[in-house]
């Protein structure tokens, strides 16, 4: 007979996992009591009528002449903004990460004794860095409309602001994960921490970091494509205005265009980062990039002079915001709200590890042809339709608040995770499943003990680093009336109460943190 | 290289933004309406300004009602179409004149609506259920319809099970027509004009009731503006004549019967009513 001695014996790691697999619906279950959100919402008729009658609107989608000509116009400013938003990004990030990259000390180089002043200066720039690009690039730009004025230089400063703290933080890692031979060798003759990156890492280094640069632009398309939620220009201003008015041909007709544009940015990207590989190709890659910057400045340029912006108003801005508002009544409605965002970003995550691990199988390669397409097309729409919209759309079938924040999480994820899911499963070694198939076990064995196994660990560090990042789109849901904070964010910018927007920022980074320790922690245990 | 041109053309671009001459009068609107019928409201009224100051009159449209106080306050644009509230918080945050408003604007209501698929007769069926305002900065969407709710009692964010904002009058028709919400608050005026287009639907939106009266919308310019420029602003609104027809068919785009002058005094009930409500500090 089997004892609970003997099955601790077969198996050391049994009662860890045993608490796991409790506490996780547990924890989840009281989320989504939290949030409100009902999976069973989903099934209901009247849901479903509310969403079929607004989606059965986008067809025929809007060809307006008037729509079509601001769409196209909105669409080239989309570009221009993240074109040279990341541009501006890479003028903050690399400047920083040449100060910060532990890669270029010469205390580590040479083994000289470190520099107590320059390591209190590096680790104040790191500092800065992690707030950069702790605030949402959202919330910079809602934080610029409202100091500076509407338009989009505040959606290209933004973006220069959260992206070059995020390029600041994985250029230095790069540079430090590079072999440091060349390095040291250089600093032991005295090199400048100029001369030692320009003549021993960059050489190694430049395929990495073009390429990271390249997957940072197309990210920044997605990220320009929502700003106009917040009065910052672009195709999110048409949206905005589309969904408030319900008018479903043009959210349509703008869902088209979003959706070829994701699609035509994941060409390009993979495009350059193929012609890095080459000499020819990276020149030709660098012709390509000097033209479209010069060509989205030849587009903004104008727009800028239109609307000056305000320098001194950003600073009296940012001098309010340095009053946060730490009302104990306020503060228990602050933490009301991180309570609400943070049960929405876990329970949208844990949905989306299901349906992206319903959806991965058939779309990977080693689905049916027939099914392939048809997934693989189901992910890219929910993959390609940016999260802040399906927030908008989730608040039209299950009604306001942070419910329909869930769904919105779960939707977009579950395309983001499915695809990701999918690629793992085909990068998998085949012998465990091939053994089995030969064996004559069948499909569903063949995939619970030949692929799910090996799949697994990197399954959930994929849906925790996907959590990370969705902690951030949960705090800015409330923008389209999601809940969370993002709502209690919005309303305070709006009404110029300065002190409590400053809390609840600081209320998202606290939170954006929060998460990110407790999903490193949570992928240490895994491996 | 590419980075010094990226340098080079950004600062070009914020310094040639600087100095911006008297020439062109910048007018914009807070967008208590969709858009595009913003740009058609103003159309008319835009080229009268033109021939009345002799100067090119441009309609910058921006989206968000915080955003106009900050366009004004920044001096980015002239003159703008403010609602009673946002012209209080441009007064508090920056030096603003208001010029003209319209008689209607003296007397102004908002209008409480509910959705009749379900069954809201009366403000009091609204409790428990989802209701929705204009935009947050919005006086006869927001702020008043607020103020007058806590004044009977009823605390909307206790009252009500849910709270949103439409961002703008036409809608929160629109939603509560789609049964996003039960009920909701507007604008009057934006109401008559919606319900004399034929754009309610009487089997999906019922009207509740009418608030109070109270000092909402009027035509304010930055304070920086050349003193003359402001009267001879004044003057044309003022000179605005109904028994003219060209002028009638701007006055009626305008739902304006007539402009007559205005000052900051008339908005102190505004202020009170923000304070009370803890919209303002």
């Amino acid at each position: 007979m089997l004892t609970a001695k003997t099955l601790s014996a077969r198996d050391p790691a049994l009662a860890a996992r045993l608490g796991w697999i409790i506490a996780t619906p547990l924890l989840l279950l009281a989320a989504m009591y939290y949030t409100g959100f009902d999976p069973r919402l989903l099934l209901d008729a009247d849901t479903l009528a509310t969403l079929a009658h607004f989606a059965g609107e986008f067809f025929p989608p809007s060809h307006d002449p008037v729509f079509l000509a601001s769409l196209w116009h909105e669409t080239l400013t989309t570009l221009a903004v993240a074109s040279s938003g990341t541009l501006l990004a890479m003028l903050v990030g690399l400047p920083a990460a040449l100060l910060t990259s532990r890669a270029l000390d010469r205390d580590v180089l040479t083994g000289e004794a470190p520099s107590r002043l320059w390591h209190w200066l590096q680790n104040s720039l790191r500092a800065l860095m992690v707030i950069l690009r702790g605030v949402p690039d959202l919330v910079w730009a809602l934080l610029l409309v409202r100091a500076a004025g509407l338009g989009s230089l505040p959606a290209v400063l933004a973006l220069g602001l959260a992206y070059g703290g995020m390029l600041g933080k994985v250029y230095a890692e790069i540079l430090e994960a590079q072999p440091r031979a060349p390095a040291a060798a250089l600093a032991g003759s005295g090199a400048s921490r100029l001369a030692i990156f320009g003549y021993a890492l960059l050489p190694q280094a430049a395929h990495e970091l073009i390429s990271y640069s390249v997957y940072r632009w197309e990210c920044a398309i997605r990220a320009s494509a929502v700003m106009g939620f917040v009065g910052a220009g672009g195709l999110g201003l048409l949206m905005d205005t589309s969904i408030r008015m319900l008018n479903g041909g043009e959210v349509g007709a703008l869902l088209l265009v979003f959706m070829a544009l994701v699609a035509l940015t994941e060409l390009i990207s993979r495009l350059a980062r193929h012609a890095v590989e080459s000499r020819r190709g990276g020149l030709v890659l660098a012709a390509a990039c000097i033209l479209l910057q010069l060509a989205a400045f030849g587009w903004l340029g104008p727009q800028w002079q239109d609307s000056p912006f305000d320098v001194g108003g950003l600073l009296r801005f940012a001098g309010e915001l340095l009053h946060p508002n730490l009302a104990p009544a306020f503060l228990l409605k602050v933490g009301g709200g991180m309570l609400e965002t943070l049960a929405q970003s876990a329970l949208g995550t844990a949905f989306a590890f299901l349906g992206g691990a319903l959806l991965a199988l058939p779309a990977s390669q080693r689905g049916p042809r027939w099914l392939r397409y048809p997934v693989q097309l189901l992910l890219n729409i929910l993959r390609g339709t940016p999260d802040l919209l399906w927030g908008a759309i989730a608040v039209l079938a299950l009604s306001l608040g942070p419910a329909a924040g869930v769904l919105a999480l779960a939707l977009h994820t579950s395309g983001v995770l499915g695809r990701l899911f999918a690629h793992t499963l085909e990068n998998l070694p085949p012998e465990p499943e091939a053994a089995l198939r030969v064996s004559g076990a069948s499909p569903v064995a063949r995939l619970a003990y030949g692929l799910l196994p090996q799949a697994l660990p990197q399954w959930i560090a994929y849906t925790l680093y996907r959590w990370e990042n969705n902690i951030r789109i949960a705090a800015i849901l409330g923008l389209v009336g999601a809940g969370g904070l993002g709502q209690q964010l919005y309303l305070a910018l709006s009404l110029f109460q300065l002190g409590n927007a400053a809390t609840l920022i600081a209320a998202m980074l606290l939170l954006s943190w929060g998460v990110e320790g407790i999903s490193r922690w949570l992928r240490q245990r895994l491996e | 290289m590419k980075a010094k041109i990226a340098l080079a053309s950004l600062l070009l671009a914020v310094s040639a933004v600087a100095g911006a001459a008297e020439a062109v009068l910048k007018v914009s609107a807070i967008p208590d309406e969709a858009p595009t019928e913003l740009q058609r409201k103003f159309a008319p009224l835009g080229s009268y300004l033109e021939k009345e100051l002799g100067m090119k009159v441009q309609f910058v449209p921006v989206t968000d009602y915080a955003g106009v106080v900050t366009a004004l306050n920044a001096d980015q644009i002239d003159m703008a179409w403010l609602g009673g509230f946002t012209f209080v918080q441009a007064s508090q945050r920056g030096k603003v004149v208001p010029l003209v408003q319209r008689a209607e604007d003296a007397k102004f209501t908002a209008k409480y609506i509910g959705s009749v698929e379900a069954g809201i007769k009366t403000l009091q069926d609204l409790k428990g259920k989802r209701f929705a305002f204009g935009s947050a900065s919005s006086t006869s969407g927001h702020l008043m319809p607020r103020y007058f709710l806590q004044k009977q009692g009823m605390q909307p964010e206790t009252f009500f099970k849910s709270v949103g904002y439409s961002g703008a009058h036409d809608a929160t028709v629109a939603w509560v027509a789609s049964g996003k919400v039960e009920g909701g608050a507007l604008n009057a005026s934006v109401w008559d004009k919606l319900v004399e287009a034929g754009k309610v639907d009487p089997a999906k939106v019922r009207l509740l009731g009418t608030s109070p009266t109270f000092y909402d919308y009027n035509w304010t310019v930055r304070g920086s503006l050349d003193k003359k420029l402001q009267q001879r602003i004044q003057a044309a609104f003022l000179k605005l004549d109904a028994a003219n027809p060209e002028q009638k068919a701007i006055l009626d785009l305008q739902r304006a019967s007539k402009f007559i002058p205005t000052k900051a005094e008339n908005y102190e009930g505004i202020e009170a009513a923000a304070k009370a409500a803890g919209l303002l500090q």
